[in-house]
């Protein structure tokens, strides 16, 4: 696994992205620490777009919530299901995910798979499970990550990685 | 933080078809490992996608998992199987492009049973997490994944074997 590159913001942005990602490697992933400009508590979808596109998305996620809360759902218009705290939140809490991209430079469709948080001093805490899949022949090249109508605030970050396979060790596959 | 300390051990991608795979020889030099399984697909359709360590086929694999099909949420628990289930509840298909990232924690350790975590997203069907249990104190130098139902992986399937140093 190798940095390919870490952002932190130094002030209130409304994007992320990763451009001119290297096509060197097997996988990718993303980890995000967000918390958007909005008053209210809680938390916000925070959506990342592969190449800066929003269609040929689907996705199915599970979530538990606050006090013995949880179900299962599709985000329709389909989006990772990936989440940003709120400023109205516990001083301080960011939003913790991890977004997996498999075979991102393939010419067949891109699973995705992401694990999401967000957790603050009451009840309004979420985990969430998402599978993904961008149904494109295009290699990932860039991923944009925004808000759902709002912008994230300085400290927010994002590091995204590369990971490539290989044989090492004698360890055999057959 | 994920740091680089991945170290990659082994891969292979599914040529035409196969019903097995087996990781060999595989060193206690690391802490942790990781195995992804990566645009898998199956011949014919929803098998399970298992594994055994060091040839096990005894029925010393429990494990719960949680699942969300797109409307539902659920969670089970099987205290005893004789194959590790890292794809359960909706395994694969053959049309979908499912990925499966499996941590095997303390995979080395002689003195632990080993802990398994497993996640699998299958798009058109759900998504699902489970926590499994190899009940061996004996160090994984071996894995063997296959599906049920005598089923095979399709071609384009890919298996990557990393090795997480403490």
């Amino acid at each position: 696994m190798q940095i390919i590159q870490h952002q932190e913001l130094a002030s209130t942005q409304s994007s992320i992205v990763f451009s001119s990602i290297p096509q060197t490697f097997t996988d990718l992933l993303l980890v995000t620490s967000l918390r958007d400009n909005s008053g209210s508590t809680g938390w916000e979808n925070a959506y990342v777009y592969p190449n800066g596109l929003s269609t040929n998305m689907t996705s199915r996620f599970m979530f538990g919530w606050g006090a013995g809360n949880f179900g299962s759902g599709v985000n329709s218009p389909a989006v990772i299901y990936h989440q940003t705290a709120r400023n109205g939140n516990t001083a301080n809490t960011f939003s913790n995910s991890s977004v997996y991209f498999s075979n991102y430079t393939s010419s067949s469709a891109k699973a995705i798979s992401c694990e999401t948080s967000v957790t603050q001093n009451t009840n309004s805490s979420i985990g969430a499970i998402t599978a993904a899949l961008w149904n494109s022949s295009s290699a990932i090249t860039s991923l944009e990550i925004v808000g759902a109508g709002t912008s994230f605030l300085q400290y927010s970050s994002a590091t995204l990685y590369g990971i490539l396979k290989g044989s090492s060790g004698g360890v055999t596959v057959s | 933080m994920p740091t680089n300390t991945y170290t990659a051990l082994a891969t292979l991608t599914v040529a035409v078809t196969d019903t097995q795979i087996d990781f060999a020889s595989i060193p206690a030099t690391y802490r942790d490992l990781v195995l992804v399984i990566g645009s898998a697909k199956s011949v014919l359709s929803n098998p399970a996608v298992v594994a055994r360590f060091n040839s096990d086929s005894g029925t010393n694999y429990p494990y719960v998992r949680m699942t969300g099909n797109g409307s539902t949420a659920g969670a089970a628990a099987i205290s005893s199987d004789t194959f590790l289930n890292l794809a359960a509840a909706f395994g694969i298909n053959t049309s979908d492009n499912a990925t499966i990232l499996i941590q095997i924690m303390d995979y080395s350790a002689t003195d632990k049973q080993k802990t398994v975590l497993s996640r699998s997203n299958l798009t058109s069907a759900g998504v699902e997490g489970i926590a499994g249990r190899w009940a061996s104190t004996a160090a994984i130098t071996s894995i063997s994944v296959f599906l049920t139902s005598s089923n095979s992986f399709a071609a384009g399937t890919t298996f990557s074997l990393y090795g997480i140093a403490s």
